[in-house]
């Protein structure tokens, strides 16, 4: 579905991605483990066009998409979950889980919408409890929850996701990797992001290792959490 | 308002405000008064004339500069002014450019004797206020307009084309400025732009940078200082004061008299 071929990119003049090659199979979830600065969350940045590339190339569903621009690559089927929730704090929680069906919003009846819209509610109940409050009223989970949602409401093909457990309680990450695993059964395909390698790995198909802007290691998640390497460096054993 | 409206999307202060109003009363003195056309059409030919120009600002002088930064973008919202300025200067050199009032006479109102004109600029003012309202609160392109302002990185992962709200902001900000231009100058000529940029970004600056709302109680809290100090003092005080406000708010309250201490930006 997602092919990187030889990609690199500059965060700042720093060099965060090197000759970077990475397939997303269609149905999976791919995960992206590695230390803080190792480039996770450059890549997401890079797919999603809010970066530009330096070389190599990024196909989706064949079609390259190497430096469009990040409207675009969202009509064509990649939404991104960012880094810190960034929902529209002053804006209701309705209103942002609309701006996520921006784009097609002008092409798609509304009744399609809002039955999206009641799909989300049925993923996270407490979106519809909260739909009028302001989200950044909301606490950091239902925050995530929000984030999660407002990306679904673009109806995507693939689903980025950088951090969601950053800075929530272990139950509360547990409810929103149940979400996760749902929209996983129902086909979605998702690459995900994750400092805490024990939990992305054991909910993933596949894994990349990423190290200074490189891949170090990659398999089956299940051989990756064997590792001996990655247990003693990313699992903490 | 038209201030606050880019500076809210954008980051940048245009400093071209004052010289869309400026356009905006003169367009309207050409189709009117030169071209004979009615003043109903020609006042809103004159106001979509200048919505363009708006757009175009954006698109050619705003828009190249978005990557080099924000102070570049801001001094070349001077030169579009200066620029502005002498396209006003030479196809409308006259010193006075009246545009008929929209209806003529005085009436006597509490004891007071005041021009019919003051209707028409309480009347539209209230109606471009609450139109602008709606489409930030309740239009789909409004509300990502908003979005924009409060999180450009995130509305682009919306599909929101970010550029293109920039552009929006600065026709819109046009449209009003040129409502405002050519309901408010009875005669228009090519240095008012000058004058009303200044009172319509102290205005912007009380009411609180970004808020596009404050900027409408801004306006009135300016104009009715300048009538105090008009009528107590002298009125050849009037056009000192908006300077001084400006400064003063900027100085004690930089963030506007509505605006939070913790959101200054510079």
């Amino acid at each position: 579905m997602l092919e990187i071929r030889n990609l690199s990119a500059f965060y700042g003049r720093v060099e965060a991605l090197r000759a970077l090659d990475m397939d997303v199979l269609s149905g999976s979830i791919t995960t992206i483990i590695g230390a803080n600065g190792a480039g996770k969350s450059t890549l997401l940045r890079a797919i999603s066009g809010l970066i530009p590339t330096r070389y190599g190339s990024i196909c989706f569903f064949g079609k390259d998409i190497t430096n469009l621009h990040a409207d675009q690559i969202v009509g064509l089927g990649i939404s991104q979950v960012p880094e810190g929730r960034q929902v529209f704090g002053p804006l209701t929680v309705l209103e942002n889980l609309k701006l996520g069906a921006f784009k097609r919003a002008r092409k798609t009846p509304a009744s399609e919408i809002e039955s999206d819209l009641d799909k989300v509610y049925a993923l996270f109940p407490l979106l519809k409890d909260r739909a009028g409050q302001a989200a950044g009223t909301l606490s950091g989970g239902e925050q995530q929850m929000l984030a999660i949602g407002r990306a679904l409401m673009a109806k995507p093909r693939l689903l980025l996701l950088d951090e969601p457990s950053m800075g929530l309680a272990p139950k509360v990450i547990q409810e929103i990797f149940a979400g996760l695993a749902d929209l996983h059964r129902e086909g979605l395909t998702i690459l995900l992001v994750e400092q805490d390698a024990k939990i992305a790995l054991k909910m993933s198909d596949y894994g990349y290792v990423l190290k200074t802007g490189k891949v170090a290691l990659e398999d089956e998640s299940c051989k990756l959490l064997e590792n001996e390497q990655v247990q003693k460096i990313y699992l903490g054993a | 308002m038209g201030f606050n409206i880019i500076f809210s999307s954008t980051g940048v202060i245009n400093f071209a405000q004052g010289e869309f109003c400026m356009f905006g009363g003169l367009f309207a003195f050409t189709l009117a008064v030169t071209a004979h056309l009615p003043l109903v059409l020609a006042v809103i030919l004159a106001i979509l004339i200048t919505g363009l120009i708006g757009v175009l600002t954006e698109r050619l002088i705003i828009h190249p500069l978005r990557h080099i930064s924000m102070l570049v973008m801001i001094i070349a919202t001077v030169g579009a002014s200066i620029l502005f300025k002498a396209v006003g200067r030479i196809f409308w050199p006259l010193e006075s450019n009246p545009l008929p009032q929209f209806t003529s006479g005085q009436v006597r109102l509490l004891g007071i004797t005041v021009s019919r004109q003051i209707f028409w600029v309480i009347g539209l003012t209230a109606i471009a206020v609450a139109a602008v309202y709606i489409f930030y609160n309740r239009t789909r392109t409004g509300i990502a307009m908003r979005a924009c302002s409060i999180n450009p990185q995130a509305a682009s992962l919306m599909g929101i084309n970010v550029q293109r709200m920039a552009m929006y902001a600065f026709g819109l900000s046009a449209l009003l400025g040129a409502l405002a231009g050519l309901v408010n100058a009875p005669s228009t000529n090519y240095h008012i732009g000058f004058y009303l940029g200044i009172k319509g970004f102290t205005a912007a600056v009380i009411g609180g940078l970004g808020n596009i709302f404050g900027a409408v109680l801004g306006g009135i809290a300016l104009g009715l200082v300048e009538e105090l100090v008009a009528g107590i003092i002298s009125s050849g005080y009037r056009d000192l004061i908006a300077a001084v406000i400006l400064i003063t708010v900027l100085l004690v309250r930089p963030a506007g008299l509505l605006g939070k201490r913790d959101v200054v930006k510079v």
